[in-house]
């Protein structure tokens, strides 16, 4: 089946976006509705998921669930299941960055993050994967940072979190990418947003959704474990040898644009 | 799970490849209760997995039904240890097969005239076999064209989809060098969506293999059950019979009973159980008063070959498995096999495994470290400056010597042993193989990739020969453990000789004949 077969089949699909009541989470929704897709909109705010789903043409179905919690996002799934049909799309982009010192956050503190920020994405995508690995067929992306690399102060849970996160998309690949080559699991890092979690001199985050939409609704298995910085695939280092063979041979890979 | 331990089945079959699969289908749809007992997992029906050598992990082996343990290979006195092409899940290694399901001559089980046979002959003719070869091509879809030098499948063959038309140049140059070639018979349904899945599991209901040809359609006839990871550890019984199965059900013992047991682990599996199962009534393991029991070991020599498309001709679309030829499956007087493309193209990654392979076995070069990466540089130039090539292998066929064994010893878990060694008479034919070959294909561009005599560990066989005589056989020409009345083997371990093709098809035909035998001793009121 070549990729055109594979977007429609993702286009026709059931879109899961976590973290829908505000910020990029809202706008990736709106993106993905005005697509033409039918979206799951996961959040705990009632009343912003109920003005989101106004905004969404009739595509946007609020379903009201703490991330953190794995029983109510096992609900959460069963009712989108059994509403909309089986999700084909997970965007896993509910996440907290409470800015606190180490001291003051503790350890209950910095837990609580991760509860949220790696709790939500294990939660939610096994929950999309139960139907994806029936059919072999499925996207997932995880909306990352670089927070891991050189740790902010006043950010620790958001850092170990967010830095985790990139571990569960490489372990995720490891145990399934070579039994379902089908369900495409991959990194987005969208940038510094104008949102509540980000600076106000940030990239507008309808802008960024355009980049993640796109970015999610291409299925591609090569795609399997890339990331994507914005609109640019950020290619693993390289070796030496792997270098050299690519001067001696004249074939490199090259980062893909959206 | 208690229901199924709990129950006495008609027939338990343990094992759900080529040989357990087929039989337990045959058997519930003659409508006798049988349960399947499969070491591995069921898995998912999506799943695309490859088998992967270099996947080392035994956990992640055996979630994705590959064999969990090594193979401790002591060939010529020297051991190494990998991981052979082995699966252990349900479907057996035949989830990963290339689906080639080519028929046997008549030579290869008979004593014909001008063809003197290595045993004198298999104890059922092929005259015999030949309706149960027609049946099992018939329950796995095969599609291919008759050879034209035999005419063996006329009458039974699917047709196939048109080939690429590098391809068909390839036919065309071979038959203008006076060979004969024929589209390879294959067990696929070539579905709406068909990758034909050579290496990996199918996801479609397309690759006809012991799962999406054995089990499942068992399984629908509702007097079928599977228990999957359940490891059946030894089997009971005294002199005449086996009375039950001890086995491991994700880690917890459970018991298993039924009136008559078919034994199809496959040919390194299954010998090793039955040594496992040595108790006062049989001190030298179960069904081993022969002594046999293991012994006659036979792989096929694989003689790989890359072909690459005449100059200024099509290219290759990709690599199917779709050619081979049978003019050199007897020659100048002696055994060798059918020639067939392997469905992989020679592109970086396979020529580099290759040039691994040959490092691996240097013993100078292998003690250099990093060598192994180094052969990338190579492997690419090659695959720059070649282009793509397809890949053919001569399957050179492998007589049964007592030395050569799979062997057992309690500690040894998942490794599976086996001690081997080359004859000069296989080695001497193999020589022979490689010139007929060589001579047959002038004229096309290609490079034997073969450097030593390579064992294609996919194709085990012998372990447990079938024969009339007792003392020299483990089974009877029913395939019946001599001695033990409800004891039957149906994968390839029964063979006594390794014939010229690949095996599935003879084991998929015989496992049909094995339950067909059962099926009427239970009418007969045999087996309690």
């Amino acid at each position: 089946m070549g990729d055109a077969v594979m977007h429609a089949r993702l286009r026709e699909g059931v879109a899961v976006v976590t973290g829908a009541g505000a910020g990029l989470g809202r706008a990736l929704a709106l993106e993905l509705a005005a697509q033409g897709v039918q979206v799951a909109a996961i959040g705990r705010d009632p009343v912003a998921l109920e003005a989101l789903a106004a905004e969404g043409g009739g595509r946007i179905h609020p379903v009201v669930a703490d991330v953190a919690d794995g029983g109510q996002v096992r609900a959460a799934f069963a009712r989108i299941a059994a509403s909309l049909g089986a999700v084909t799309l997970l965007i896993n982009n509910a996440a907290v960055y409470p800015r606190r010192d180490l001291l003051e956050d503790g350890a209950e503190g910095i837990m609580a993050t991760v509860a949220v920020n790696l709790g939500g994405v294990t939660h939610c995508s096994l929950a999309a994967l139960e139907g994806m690995v029936a059919t072999g067929f499925g996207r997932i992306v995880n909306v990352s940072s670089f927070a891991d690399v050189a740790p902010l102060p006043a950010s620790a849970g958001y850092a170990v979190s967010k830095g985790a996160v990139r571990v569960l998309t490489r372990a995720m690949v490891a145990d399934l990418g070579d039994r379902f080559p089908g369900i495409v699991i991959g990194d987005w890092m969208p940038g510094m947003l104008a949102t509540r979690m980000g600076l106000a001199e940030g990239l507008d985050p309808a802008q960024a959704a355009c980049w993640g939409v796109r970015l999610a609704l291409w299925h591609d298995r090569s795609l399997n474990g890339a990331v994507f910085e914005m609109d640019r695939e950020i290619l693993p280092p390289r070796s030496l040898k792997r270098r050299m063979l690519e001067r001696l041979t004249g074939r490199r890979t090259v980062a893909r644009r959206l | 799970m208690t229901e199924l331990s709990a129950r006495t089945w008609d027939v338990i079959v343990i094992g759900t490849g080529m040989g357990g699969g087929t039989a337990g289908r045959a058997l519930a749809e003659a409508g006798l209760s049988v349960l399947f007992v499969e070491k591995g997992p069921a898995g998912y029906r999506a799943e695309e997995t490859p088998l992967n050598p270099g996947m080392a992990d035994p956990v992640a082996r055996q979630l994705r039904g590959f064999w969990p343990g090594a193979v401790a290979a002591t060939v010529n006195g020297v051991e190494s240890r990998f991981f052979a092409p082995l699966g252990s899940g349900v479907g057996g290694s035949s989830v990963f097969y290339a689906a080639t399901l080519e028929r046997p001559e008549p030579h290869d089980l008979d004593e014909v005239a001008d063809k003197p046979h290595p045993t004198g002959g298999w104890p059922v003719s092929h005259a015999t076999m030949a309706p149960w070869l027609a049946k099992a091509e018939a329950m796995y879809a095969v599609s291919g064209e008759p050879d034209p030098l035999t005419g063996a499948g006329t009458d039974s063959l699917r047709p196939v989809p048109p080939l690429d038309p590098g391809e068909a140049a390839m036919m065309d140059r071979m038959r203008a060098s006076g060979l004969h070639p024929y589209r390879l018979h294959a067990a696929l349904r070539h579905v709406d969506g068909c990758r034909d899945c050579l290496g990996f599991k199918c996801p479609l209901p397309c690759k006809m293999d012991g799962r999406s040809a054995g089990v499942e359609p068992a399984l629908a006839t509702g007097r079928a059950a599977l228990l999957d990871c359940c490891e059946v550890t030894r089997i009971h019984g005294n002199a005449g019979a086996v009375s039950h199965l001890e086995a491991l059900h994700r880690g917890q013992p459970v018991t298993l009973r039924a009136r008559a047991y078919v034994l199809a682990g496959g040919a390194l599996a299954s010998p090793r159980l039955l040594l496992a199962s040595a108790n006062a009534d049989w001190p030298e393991g179960c069904a081993n008063a022969s002594g046999q029991v293991g012994r006659n070991l036979m792989f096929h020599l694989n003689e790989m070959l890359a072909i690459w498309p005449a100059r200024g001709g099509p290219a290759f679309a990709g690599p199917t498995k779709a050619i081979g030829f049978r003019d050199l499956y007897y020659a100048e007087g002696a055994r060798f096999g059918m020639v067939q493309a392997m469905g992989i193209a020679a592109r970086e990654g396979e020529i580099l495994h290759y040039l691994r392979m040959m490092l691996a076995r240097s013993a100078l070069l292998r003690r250099v470290p990093g060598l192994g990466q180094l052969a990338r540089l190579p492997a690419a130039l090659a695959a720059r400056l070649l282009g793509e090539a397809q890949i053919f292998v001569g399957l050179l066929e492998d007589l049964p010597y007592p030395e050569n064994r799979v062997t057992w010893a309690p500690g040894d878990g998942d490794t599976i042993r086996l001690d081997y060694r080359f004859r000069p008479e296989v080695l001497a034919r193999r020589k022979r193989f490689r010139r007929l070959i060589g001579r047959a294909l002038r004229g096309q561009r290609h490079l034997f990739l073969t450097r030593w005599p390579e064992l294609n560990f996919g194709h085990p066989c012998g372990t447990l020969r079938f024969g009339a005589d007792p003392a020299t056989s483990v089974l009877d020409a029913d395939c019946r453990a001599h001695g033990i009345a409800n004891l039957y083997v149906a994968d390839g371990s029964f063979m006594p000789t390794s014939m010229g093709v690949n095996p599935s098809l003879t084991i998929a035909a015989n496992a049909l004949r094995v339950a067909d035998g059962i099926v009427t001793r239970m009418q007969g009121g045999a087996h309690g």
